[in-house]
């Protein structure tokens, strides 16, 4: 019960994160790097806010708009310098390491074992007992999904799954596709941020290495989710992807608690990435489309 | 067929929850089980942070130091060793599982794992850690060295008075070290202002050199190598998973590297005033024998090693055409003779 716990614990939090990068990866078609160093900027944001004496709450927004900033660089790198979206990620990711450990003063590690977070504040820790950490978790998640889907129906929603698309249609409709991407990214990393601050908060300390694989996990999560469960046409998407964040962090329990040997974690998580992928262009018919 | 592979994918995946639930009750009734059958059967969970010699060396040392207080693996005490390979999205999952699967003592080795540990053990099961260099920074015990809660361990704090004097012997006439750490690795800039501080009582001055990944280390240290008497580590997981490199570039520059612990000293540094992580993990395992027998872990103080010892490479002093000074040939041990 306890590991279901913390699976689920785990996958609501990285489902944050997997929806952000739903936007860039699956939507725009923008594989975005900027996430391996948003995530901690969210976590950095939040902890320095904690240890300053700030309600823990406020440090959800706060979150927020730190990542949707990166995400602004990033889309200005992008599409006002013209650099490649690939490079633009990794420069923002690299300078963001800088900044990351300039916010936290110079600290690769700030434990906040003893300020109060936004799960020890919760309103209904006494009535939820044990399930009070996944109840708040689930329902950041679920409000990040349900914004998320009301805004994929606004029309400046509409215009970025046709940037996506067709690009054309955009230029077609006299919109600035840059500017539409440039929205997609700030969205995205705004809710990697997100991800981050709940997630040092759930752990109670942030570590600059933190962020390290965010873009695999988020990636797996994504391509899990809508691979797997896209097809079915009473889910959403959103709903998809937040569900294969949930599978995904089931696979590396089921992995950790059969006692698999740690030194082939990485192998195995690979090899399960390979197969959704493998078997997802079998079903569009023929490999090589992604 | 396409329909059939995506729903093999579907089955697969659902079966491989159910089996992974079901192993876990069977687990659960395992433990039951033995726990009837032996009571004395104790199960210990063992996360290590990153795979790494000293790392790895203090998880040997835990295990020796529970046996000789009467718990050996495979007799009465059973460990499930963990590896998150530096990952902290595994970091967590690991500690998580450990206290889902409800081990009776939860050891964490290295800073990062020893927070995890702390956090998913929430006071219901005693957590040990090990490797952490400032159990108070970390947030792991009070200013006053008591600790935070159902937590202690050890600490691998450096004797830096100890280092800052014996390379002062080593080298009379030198007057700055250089140190070469990793900005992202806590350990290492608090070590850093504690050399800072302590270096004008001896007369040096401390020359840093911050890196970010692994791939800075070559032109940092022969940066670094150009500009200072000597090189001494820490215990940055970085610089000294890249010793060799570091190495190569004093050779070239002519200049010594101290160590920080023996293995570093057996892989080519001349010198060090410092720390073996076997012994430490044997006071670790000692630690936690006692809180398997029934002390509160709350009320055992953090321990930092009690005894630091002098290794030295002979052949490594030579090269550069030094050698130990006569008043600490007596206490000096030749690290490849060590155990």
């Amino acid at each position: 019960m306890a590991l279901l716990l913390s699976v689920l614990e785990q996958g609501f939090i990285y489902a944050m994160l997997a929806l952000g990068i739903y936007i860039t990866y699956k939507i725009l078609d923008f594989p975005d790097l900027t996430v391996d160093s948003s995530f901690p900027l969210g976590a950095a944001v939040s902890v320095v806010m904690i240890k300053a004496g700030i309600n823990p709450y406020i440090t959800l927004p706060a979150a927020f708009i730190a990542g949707g900033i990166s995400g602004l660089v990033t889309g200005i790198i992008h599409v006002k310098f013209k650099v490649r979206d690939l490079l633009s990620g990794i420069i923002v990711m690299t300078m963001l390491y800088s900044i990351n450990l300039h916010i936290t003063g110079g600290q690769a590690n700030v434990p906040i074992f003893s300020d109060d977070t936004i799960f020890t504040l919760s309103p209904i820790k006494n009535i939820a007992g044990d399930y009070n950490t996944v109840i708040v978790i689930f329902l950041i998640a679920l409000i990040c999904k349900i914004a998320m889907d009301l805004y994929l129906k606004t029309k400046s929603g509409y215009l970025l799954r046709a940037v996506g698309n067709n690009e054309t249609v955009v230029t077609a409709l006299a919109k600035d596709k840059g500017t539409v991407k440039i929205i997609g990214l700030v969205i995205a990393n705004a809710l990697v941020a997100l991800a981050g601050c709940v997630m040092c908060q759930q752990q109670r300390f942030f570590d600059i290495s933190m962020g390290t694989g965010t873009m695999v996990i988020g990636l797996a999560s994504v391509i899990i989710g809508i691979n797997v469960f896209g097809k079915l046409s009473f889910l959403k998407a959103t709903t998809a992807v937040i569900i294969g964040s949930v599978i995904y962090k089931a696979c590396v329990a089921i992995a950790i608690s059969m006692g698999m040997q740690a030194m082939d974690m990485k192998l195995v998580t690979g090899a399960l990435f390979l197969i959704i992928l493998i078997v997802s262009s079998f079903k569009k018919g023929g490999a090589g489309n992604d | 067929m396409k329909k059939f592979i995506s729903l093999m994918a579907v089955a697969c995946l659902t079966m491989g929850m159910f089996t992974g639930c079901g192993s876990t009750d069977s687990n659960e009734t395992d433990t039951t089980q033995s726990s009837q059958v032996s009571e004395d059967m104790v199960t210990v969970g063992i996360a290590q942070f990153a795979p790494h010699g000293s790392l790895d060396n203090c998880v040997e040392g835990f295990k020796l130091g529970m046996a000789e207080a009467g718990f050996v693996e495979g007799e009465n005490v059973t460990y499930d060793l963990q590896n998150a390979q530096a990952d902290m999205a595994n970091t967590n999952q690991i500690a998580q599982s450990m206290v889902a699967a409800n081990v009776d003592l939860l050891c964490g080795v290295a800073t990062p794992m020893a927070q995890a540990c702390y956090n998913a053990a929430n006071g219901k099961i005693p957590v040990i850690y090990t490797a952490v260099t400032d159990p108070v920074a970390a947030e792991l015990a009070n200013e006053d060295g008591t600790s935070v809660g159902n937590v202690t361990g050890t600490s691998d704090k450096l004797a830096i008075d100890a280092q800052l004097d014996m390379i002062r012997k080593f080298l009379p006439e030198a007057k700055t070290i250089g140190i070469l750490y990793t900005t992202s690795e806590a350990n290492s800039v608090s070590a850093i202002e504690e050399y800072k501080a302590l270096a004008p009582n001896y007369g040096f001055e401390i020359v840093e050199s911050g890196i970010s990944q692994s791939s800075d280390i070559p032109i940092a240290a022969t940066d670094l190598a150009g500009k200072v008497d000597c090189i001494s580590n820490l215990t940055d997981n970085t610089v000294v998973s890249a010793l060799a490199t570091v190495l190569d570039a004093a050779n070239k520059a002519g200049i010594p590297v101290f160590g920080s612990e023996i293995e570093q000293v057996k892989n080519g540094c001349v010198a060090t005033e410092g720390l073996d992580y076997i012994a430490l993990g044997k006071q670790t395992g000692e630690m936690a024998a006692r809180v398997l027998k029934g002390e509160n872990a709350q009320d055992i103080p953090f321990e930092t090693i009690t005894e630091y010892s002098l290794y030295i490479n002979s052949a490594a002093l030579e090269n550069l055409g030094l050698s130990c000074p006569e008043d600490l040939k007596a206490t000096a041990t030749e690290a490849a003779e060590a155990e």
